[in-house]
């Protein structure tokens, strides 16, 4: 049994800073993370951020791991970081199990445990859509920006969310055609500055459009798009064939909420934020006494927003768990400050909404 | 078509050392750093298992170890989450038996 003050499951943008802060209070921390390599989806993001420079706006994604986890180094054998560790479950007397490297079994005793799983792509259903070359669009910003393998020679992206928008220009970057992006929305959802980026270089982005088929025999050889009408449904007449190795799905994404969900906490189903989400108070304590969740795993956001939530949940976590940080207050002011900051515009309006969705429903 | 990509406006792949590995009898070369199905997409290996029941074709689809699409034998290990597993030397890789590999 490995006993520790605070446990954070998933070394992403949330994971880590949950880490940083529960160190800073003087807690010990380990945290798992079930790939290879840390910094969850940030490794893949070659894009400057936006936000405020305490979020790292114009830094790109790729190089923040790296910052956070020199700052982690600092801790020393108070924090430990496993890799290649997949957390199986959370019991109700708070033992956490694990098994790492595909053939040793974990027993974690900790005082307070962080949740912060992050997300997963969704899928679309549709004729043929389980065809080897379809793929999640995040799945191939991994295989070309950490990988540096290119997905295919022609990609007909759906989504045209900010992450179709960018993973479509990064195909660009990577010297992959994209015939299209497709989306079923009247309208573009991602950043306009995303979209212009892709028009200026003559990719067409077709709005109230989705991909009905897929054709192909062992793998992706075309799809089939149309238009759809104003309740989302194909327009007879409208369909055509589109080659193809590779369509992107990018659909928006989901919570990872079942280790939550199997220590018994209560979710609830809040579409502003993705779907299912652990209900969690101000101190983001989910209904099962210490254990916390933050990050993509309670609320679909962005990693800046990610990195904040988790500096908060590192405090309050490492407080249950016996470790007040000697700023506590003023860190715990500040970055409820970022957050309102970051939640200010126009798209952080449907985020704040749904915390308030979350919240009051019961 | 060689999938790798060999210039990139930001990114810098540098020329990381070759990993052999054996992919369903056949011997590959991957990269040090590459998870086992990025060293198979970049050797054109898309189909990664059939399905147990009708045996449609398996590629990967999250690259996250999240949706198991991508799961294969490796080293005689059955259901290895290729995504999220780090390619090594003289590994053995294997198309998932159809379903009906021993579990």
């Amino acid at each position: 049994m490995i006993s520790c003050d605070v446990l954070v499951i998933g070394a992403g943008p949330a994971g880590l800073c949950a880490a940083i802060s529960a160190a800073e209070a003087g807690a010990s921390v380990v945290i798992l993370e079930r790939s290879f390599r840390p910094g969850g989806q940030l490794v893949k993001q070659t894009h400057m951020f936006f936000g405020s420079e305490r979020q790292y706006a114009s830094v790109r994604g790729i190089d923040i791991p790296e910052k956070l986890l020199s700052q982690l180094e600092s801790f020393g054998s108070k924090v430990k970081l496993l890799c290649s560790c997949t957390v199986c479950g959370i019991y109700e007397d708070g033992v956490v199990t694990a098994l790492l490297n595909g053939t040793e079994y974990l027993k974690l005793k900790p005082r307070a445990t962080v949740v912060a799983t992050g997300a997963a792509e969704r899928a679309l259903a549709f004729s043929g859509c389980d065809l080897p070359g379809i793929y999640g669009a995040g799945a191939v910003q991994t295989l070309m920006n950490v990988h540096g393998v290119r997905p295919g020679r022609r990609v007909v992206m759906v989504g045209a969310g900010n992450i179709g928008l960018i993973v479509s220009y990064q195909l660009l970057q990577a010297g992959v055609e994209v015939a299209c992006v497709l989306d079923a929305a009247p309208r573009i959802g991602g950043y306009l500055v995303h979209a212009a980026k892709l028009r200026r270089m003559g990719v067409p982005i077709l709005t109230s459009h989705s991909v009905t088929r897929a054709f192909g025999h062992e793998s992706l050889e075309a799809v089939e798009v149309a238009e759809l009408d104003a309740k989302f449904a194909p327009i007879a007449g409208t369909e055509r064939r589109i080659d193809c190795d590779v369509c992107c799905i990018s659909v928006g994404l989901t919570p990872l909420t079942e280790l939550l969900s199997m220590a018994g906490a209560a979710l609830r189903y809040i579409p502003r934020l993705g779907g299912f989400v652990a209900k969690r108070d101000e101190r983001y304590e989910t209904t099962v006494k210490s254990v916390f969740t933050a990050g993509d795993a309670s609320c679909i956001e962005e990693a800046s927003a990610a990195m904040v939530e988790g500096r908060l949940a590192g405090l309050f976590a490492a407080e249950t768990a016996g470790f007040c940080h000697e700023n506590y207050s003023e860190l715990k002011a500040d970055c409820e400050n970022q957050l309102a900051l970051l939640r200010g515009g126009d798209t952080g309006k449907h985020i704040v909404a749904g915390l308030q969705d979350l919240a009051k429903e019961d | 078509m060689d999938l790798r990509i060999a210039q990139h406006p930001i990114l810098d792949f540098g020329e990381p050392t070759a990993i052999r590995f054996n992919f369903d009898g056949r011997e590959l070369v991957g990269r040090e750093g590459d998870s086992i199905a990025a060293a198979l997409h970049a050797n054109g290996v898309m189909v990664l298992a059939h399905s147990s029941e009708l045996d449609r074709p398996r590629g990967f689809y999250c690259a996250i170890g999240n949706c198991s699409s991508c799961m294969m034998e490796v080293d005689g290990v059955p259901n290895v989450k290729t995504c999220v597993t780090l390619l090594k030397e003289g590994m053995r890789v294997r198309s998932q038996l159809r379903g009906r590999g021993a579990l």
